[in-house]
Order: C-alpha cells, then structure tokens, then sequence
C-alpha cells in the first residue's frame, strides 16, 4: 500500500480519539494485571525451605484462577480494538482495497495501539510493585524488588500482548474481507446448547464423588494434585454451563418482563448469551474459589489452630491472604473488562440512541437496561457459581458456618464489594451515553 | 381558517457560521401530508428537528395544537418535557428504521406503549395489531436482522403510530430501500397517517416520495423557497 495512503488511514479522525484511546487503555490494564500478577507470584520462587514447594503450588493454582478473567480483559480488548475498525475497514473492502492491503492496515493499526497500552501498562506495573510489595506472607512484606519483574520478562509479556493484538485484528480481519456488506448485520442471535448443561451435571456428580474420596486417596496422591483437578474440573463445568443458563435466565425474564428496562436488558443478554457470559464469567471463577477455599481455610484455621507450628499457622493465614489477593485480582480483571466492553458498546450504539432520544426515550431508561443487561447475569453467575461450590464442599461448609463464621463472613464481604466494583464500572461508563441523549 | 396541528413562526438556527435556518414560517395543516424538499445543506432535516421539539431554535416558536386540550409551546419546554412530548404525542421513522436489534419486531413496536406505562400484555397486543395492519402478521417473533428493509421499516412506521400520535415525523422514510419497496413503504405511511386522519411531515429529497404528499414545501438556503399543493 502507498506509505501517504498508509499514513492518512492511520490517522484518527477528528472526535474519534475514543476509537484508539480504549483499546489502548484496555491494553495497558491487561499488561499491568499481567506483570503485576506474574511479579507477585515469582516472589514465591525465592524462598527454597521445606514449605516452598506448598507456597509454590499455590501460587501456581492462583495464576491458573486468574488466567480465565486475564483471558477475558485481553480478548475484550482484542476484540474492542478490531470491531472498532470494522466499518472503517468494510469502506475501504468496498473502495476496492485488495484483502492484503485491508490486513496490512489491520495489523499495523491494532499493534501500534496495543504497544501504546503496552507501554502505559509497563509503567503502571512500576508503579505498582512498591505497592504489591508491601503484602505480607510468611510474617514480612514481599518487597518491591522481589514483585518487581526482570527486563527480559517485562519485554515478553508486552510482546505477548502485541501478539495477542495482531492475531485478533487478523482473525477479526476474516469477515471484513469475507463479507464487507454482511460486518454490521445481526441476523442471528448467537445460542448456547441444551447440552452444556447435561455435561455440566454430569460433570459436576464426578467431582462430588472425588471429592468425598479425597481423605482416603490422599494417602496416596498429591491433595495438591488433586485439588487442583478437582478445580480445574469445576472451572471447566462452570465455563461450560455458564453461557446456557444465563440464556435459560434471560429468556425466562424476557418473556415476563414487564417494564420497558428489564425487557431490553433480557434481550441483550439474550442476544448473545456467550458474550455475556465472557464478561462476567471471571465473577465464576472468583465466587467459586471464594466458597471453596475460603470453607477450606476456615475449617483448618479453627479445627486444628492449638495442634499446628507456627509456620503451619502461618501458612493458614497466608492461604487466606493469597485467598483475598486473588479474589480482588479476579474482580479488577471482570470490573476493567465489563468497563471497557461497556463502553465500547455505548460509542458502537451512539446512532441508535440518538433515534430513542429523538423518539423521546429518557437516557434513563437506556442507562438502567443496560447496566441491568450487565448485574443480571453477574448475580445469577455469581450465586450459581456459589452453589456448585456449596455442592462440591458441603459437608466442610456447613462445620465452618458453625465454628468459623467471621472468617467466611469476610470472604463474604470481599464477593460483595467485588460484585460492587462491577457496577460503580458500569456506573463509570454513563458519561458516555450523555452526548447521544443531549440535543443542540 | 386554517386548522393547523403545528404552527412555526420565524424560526432560525446556525451551527457555528453555517446557517441552517434563516426566519423560517411553517403552517402544518391537521390531516395533512406535508413533503420537506431540498438539496443536501438545504436546512430540511434541521427544520423537521426543531418542529418535533428535538433541536432548540436559536430564535422563533413552535406551538403544537393536539386535537383536545390546550396548545403546547414546544419552544419553551425543557429538555425532559420535550423528550416527553415526543414520546407520548408524535411519532418518527427514520431514515433506516433504526430498530433495536436485540428485540423482536413485535417487542420494538410495544416498547413505545411500555415506556408509556402501558401492562406488557396490552401493549404486545396493540402492537401486534398494528403490525398486522402493516402487513406483518406472522413475522411478530422475528428480529430486526432477520427482515429485509422494507419489512424493518414497515415496523418502524408500527412504532411511530402505535402510540396514537396524531403527528408523524419522516426523515428519509425511503432513503435506503429501491423504489418498488420504496413505493410500498409510501403507502403503508400515507394509509397509517393522513389516511386515518392523522398528520404527516416528511423529509425527502425523492420528488416521487414528495408527490404522494398533498403538499411540498421545498427549501435553499434555510428558507422555504417554493409551496406546491397536490
């Protein structure tokens, strides 16, 4: 392609700052959580004692929880970022521009927003360590210089996020060359199969025997190992049955909704069930792993506190932290990304709500349908996710309501300030309704 | 005497140094089908937006005058009043329906009557049958995206009248479709407004949309120009 042609398409538009601003904004959060969360775990590979090992895997099943919700950031700002040009790109297909000069364009664009973010994101991941580092385990504070990542792996988890960038814009690429006409129509609302959730209770029995059979196994096995499985298959069951009940939810409220707000909230998420379920499925993993482990925390801390050593009782309350830290990471990561895909939606709809504004439609109404659209799936996935926890733990949970119930309370506490992190994100993308909903 | 649903009285608008409206004077006439003609920058669709209360004038009057009860001085209400006014007394088809995809086309018809107070029940049977009216009947369940222009602007049409609006704003009703469709859609708008008694003004720069009016007004620089009745 022409370097002037080149230029002058990579030029934002005047009053378009937004469509490189987000992305690159999403960007520089997920490369921050991702430094951050990677600098805290590596402080674990320091130590080199008898308990190392346990402080090790740990750390490891703590990164494997935040994966799904990191996962999630990144794919919406992937996604944030390619759809953004869609239009654009569809005009330039229809020009006449050959597929590889719409993909050069592509990849080109979406990399350079994404090492803008990147670059934010490595400063913030600067700014974070002395933070980070002031978490204490094992009786001390972690320290900066421990969180704090060497250059080589600074510069390839940035370079991740570059790749992340450019294979998305190349994959979204596919429809705009595909089919420039057919980018901007939703003939179809995406489904999510009956079948996802017949797995899901079949999935769900199989870890309900395992677990009863963890004490006579352990003997035997790595409980480590096995936990692991055992939250690695229940994960896996709640990713699959997550989309088909929030469509079986949403249906069921679209069909007796009775006010204007709770009917297009329904059919947003009934619209697409599975992207839904990509916003707020992080809550999944967190209300899930907050039931689980903190039950198991709490019923070791109080059943055995006067038989354990010192370090065993450190390593009770470390569980606990670690419990707190990745649970408010698994929130930041849901509230950034529901953030982020929230008003992405706004901008892309802008047109739309100028003609319910003309029509007279109170911003209001908009506002609140889709925050419902957003808090409805998020308290359903978050209960039920709760739920299945209850199930795979219940015998544990009820002894620890009894002799440990501050210790679940705070749990407790930490889900709900999570869930309300998640709708001051939503509250903090109503701005940018405003200027479709005021008139000259 | 004139029985006019809407009176406009030297109204004028500039964003910035373009003039959009220049000491404009419009009689909408109750029952009428009143065609807004004019080139690109002609100031039309600025003139359709401030006589349904969507854009404030920078100077000038609207008074709209409902079959029953008192005249409303469009002009002097604010912001929520006029959002209000739209909602409850006028009706608007845009340009490419504008629909939320999301919700089906019975839905996007009811909504209006929901956002009004009306039960859901009542609402999705007016708007079912309106829809039947328009020549819908069976396609109630479908979404926005799987119909084709014409049908997602027959809905729109549904959406504007399903209120009981006694006026109708078009812009463009007909700008994206051909001009088979385009001759259809004409005739489901014309038989659902002035055909039942009701007031239409529409925004066209299509002579053909224009001549199915009972009137033209054509416009040039912010100001009507020429009046043609049919």
């Amino acid at each position: 392609m022409n370097p002037g042609v080149l230029r002058m398409l990579l030029r934002p538009a005047p009053g378009s700052a937004a469509t490189v601003v987000i992305p690159a904004t999403a960007f520089a959060i997920v490369t921050a959580l991702v430094l951050t969360v990677v600098g805290g775990a590596q402080s674990f590979w320091a130590w080199d004692d008898e308990y190392a090992m346990i402080y090790r895997v740990l750390a490891a099943v703590a990164l494997v929880l935040l994966v799904i919700p990191l996962a999630s950031l990144g794919g919406a700002a992937a996604r944030l970022s390619a759809r953004r040009r869609d239009e654009r790109l569809s005009t330039l297909r229809l020009l006449g521009a050959t597929p590889a000069s719409v993909g050069a364009l592509t990849v080109i664009e979406s990399t350079l927003i994404a090492a803008a973010g990147a670059l934010a994101g490595v400063i913030g991941h600067l700014l974070l360590s002395p933070l980070v580092g002031l978490i204490p385990f094992r009786g001390a504070a972690l320290g900066a210089t421990a969180v704090l990542l060497p250059p080589v792996m600074i510069a390839a988890i940035a370079a991740g996020a570059l790749l992340l960038a450019a294979v998305s814009a190349v994959l979204g690429l596919r429809r705009v060359v595909v089919s420039p006409l057919g980018v901007r129509m939703r003939a179809q609302a995406s489904g999510a199969h009956w079948l996802r959730a017949v797995l899901a209770v079949l999935a769900l029995a199989g870890t309900f025997v395992l677990a009863q059979l963890v004490p006579s196994l352990a003997a035997t096995v790595s409980i480590a190992a096995l936990l692991a499985t055992l939250f690695g298959g229940a994960l896996a069951l709640l990713n699959l049955v997550g989309p088909w009940a929030l469509k079986v939810a949403s249906r069921r409220q679209a069909k007796t909704a009775r006010t204007a707000v709770r009917l297009l909230a329904a059919r947003t998420v009934l619209d697409d069930p599975k992207a839904a379920w990509r916003q707020v499925g992080g809550i999944a993993m967190a209300s899930f792993m907050a039931v689980f482990a903190g039950t198991g925390v709490s019923v070791v801390n109080a059943g055995s506190a006067s038989n354990l050593s010192s370090a065993d009782t450190q390593l009770v309350i470390d569980l606990r932290t670690g419990l707190i830290i990745t649970l408010v990471a698994s929130f930041l990561m849901v509230g950034a990304s529901v953030g982020i895909t929230q008003a992405s939606d706004v901008l892309d709809q802008r047109g739309l709500h100028r003609s319910l504004h003309h029509l007279g439609m109170p911003m209001e109404t908009v506002d609140a349908a889709r925050r419902r659209a957003i808090m409805s799936p998020l308290l359903v996935t978050a209960l039920g996710s709760a739920v299945c926890a209850g199930i795979v733990v219940f015998p544990l949970l009820g002894i620890s309501l009894i002799i440990a119930p501050l210790s679940l309370l705070t749990i407790a506490a930490v889900l709900a300030s999570g869930i309300l992190l998640v709708w001051l994100s939503t509250l903090a993308t109503r701005p940018l309704l405003r200027p479709a909903f005021t008139t000259a | 005497m004139i029985d006019s649903v809407l009176s406009a009285r030297t109204l004028t608008k500039s964003y910035g140094a373009t003039r959009a409206l220049a000491g404009v004077d419009v009689e909408v006439r109750r029952g009428e089908s009143l065609a807004i003609m004019g080139a690109s920058g002609s100031g039309k669709t600025t003139l359709l937006h401030v006589l349904a209360g969507i854009v404030s004038p920078d100077a000038g009057t609207v008074s709209f005058h409902p079959a029953a009860g008192a005249p409303v001085d469009v002009t002097g209400l604010g912001e929520a009043a006029r959002s209000r006014l739209r909602r409850e007394r006028f009706g608007f088809v845009f340009q490419q329906g504008l629909l939320i995809p999301e919700l089906t086309a019975i839905e996007n018809v009811a909504l209006s009557l929901m956002l009004n107070g009306m039960k859901r029940a009542a609402a999705l049977t007016h708007a079912a049958g309106w829809l039947q009216s328009l020549g819908l009947a069976g396609m109630e369940e479908r979404r926005i995206g799987e119909l084709s222009g014409g049908q997602a602007q027959r809905v729109a049409i549904a959406r504007a009248q399903v209120t009981g609006a006694e006026l109708i704003f078009a812009d463009e009703p007909t700008g994206a479709l051909d001009s088979h469709t385009s001759s259809e859609v004409m005739d489901a708008l014309l038989w659902s407004t002035a055909g039942q008694g009701r007031t239409l003004v529409v925004v066209t720069h299509d002579p053909q949309v224009a001549a199915r009016c009972s009137r033209t007004l054509s416009m040039r620089d912010g100001s009507i120009v020429s009046e043609v009745q049919a």
